[in-house]
């Protein structure tokens, strides 16, 4: 009983949520999103890309290293928003543009200190 | 016994050093992550001292098993409040309602507060202990679930650093030594706060127990 309660409610979550964003490759190539649907978007910012515009719109584009998406954010920006910082926004896509209202700030397991050594790890996009 | 480990783990953690990007709220990890591995430490405690209790109906066992329970769900509370809150400063909310290993983390508290309520259905201490049992064998199961979410599903919640398979086969974290150096620290510290508070616990429900087992010692006070 226990179990089966358990393993049912994992069950739920994971078919719910298997996937809680798209990346950006997933998105451009395979991803039948009509106009004005919403879809969480997730990618890395891109060197150079991030653009203040007027009325408060950040324009940038994010990859997931083999394709870029530009995005048109009306919304709060988390501090931690930078430059190589992965980013999940929901919105929808409007002629190759994505708008989206809404970002995360996705961040990777990497801890380096102000005067610690630091290690090399490439492997963390995923 | 118990203050001592406890001040000088949050000065620790106040006091160490952070992730430069992330900033002074990275240092939520000597909370998070050394409060979520003791519960799950409590919680397999919690498993093996039931599964004792149910073989040997030895009331010690399930003292233990209770106390390591108590101790897990403070711990639980501990790491969804250091991670809320980190998450606000870093993800840019308190809470992703879509990612599995948050929502499994608060099943987890749930069920675990469902074991600390089983054990008020019944006067009878025997039967109570018997079922509460059950639910601290079963309740096990949810821990390799939450460790492997982050790699089942694609979320917010960021991969392992220590317990991942890359660190764990090449014994290079992909953090900064003393940064590691202080989490390891805090992990042993919140061991020793496990230690003590279990130690508390277990007293008060051995107390139950003598008066259950013993009723005139109770009658001639």
């Amino acid at each position: 009983m226990g179990i089966a309660l358990v393993v049912y409610a994992s069950v739920q979550i994971a078919s719910n949520n298997t996937i809680y964003y798209f990346t950006t490759t997933e998105a451009t190539t395979n991803l039948n999103v009509g106009n004005s649907e919403r879809i969480k978007l997730g990618g890395f910012v891109e060197n150079d890309s991030i653009e203040k515009k007027m009325d408060g719109i950040t324009s940038f584009f994010i990859t997931d290293g083999n394709e870029k998406i530009e995005i048109n954010f009306d919304g709060f920006v988390p501090e931690l928003f930078q430059e190589e910082m992965g980013v999940i926004l929901d919105g929808f896509f409007k002629d190759g543009v994505f708008y989206s209202d809404d970002m995360l700030v996705k961040h990777d397991n990497e801890y380096i200190s102000e005067n610690g050594d630091t290690y090399d790890v490439k492997t963390y996009s995923k | 016994m118990l203050y001592g480990p406890l001040l000088v783990w949050i000065a620790i953690a106040a006091f160490g050093p952070y992730d430069i990007t992330q900033g002074q709220y990275s240092k939520l990890l000597y909370v998070h992550v050394p409060t979520v591995w003791i519960a799950y430490l409590a919680y397999t405690l919690t498993f093996i001292y039931s599964l004792l209790y149910l073989i040997k109906k030895n009331p010690k066992y399930d003292s233990l098993a209770l106390a390591n329970a108590k101790s897990g769900v403070i711990f639980t509370v501990s790491t969804l409040i250091a991670g809320s809150v980190w998450g606000k400063f870093t993800w840019g909310t308190w809470w992703v309602w879509g990612d599995a290993r948050l929502n499994l983390t608060a099943i987890l508290l749930l069920v675990y507060l469902g074991y600390l309520a089983s054990r008020s259905f019944n006067n009878d201490l025997e039967k109570t202990a018997k079922n509460s049992s059950f639910i601290g064998i079963f309740g096990v199961i949810q821990i390799p679930i939450l460790h492997f979410s982050v790699i089942w599903w694609r979320s917010v919640h960021q991969q392992a650093s220590i317990l991942s398979q890359e660190t764990v086969s090449t014994g290079d974290a992909p953090m900064s030594s003393d940064i590691l150096t202080t989490l390891l620290i805090s992990v042993l510290l919140v061991t020793l706060v496990h230690i003590f508070l279990s130690k508390r616990f277990r007293a008060n429900t051995d107390k139950l127990w003598n008066d259950y087992l013993n009723p005139k010692i109770r009658t001639k006070i």
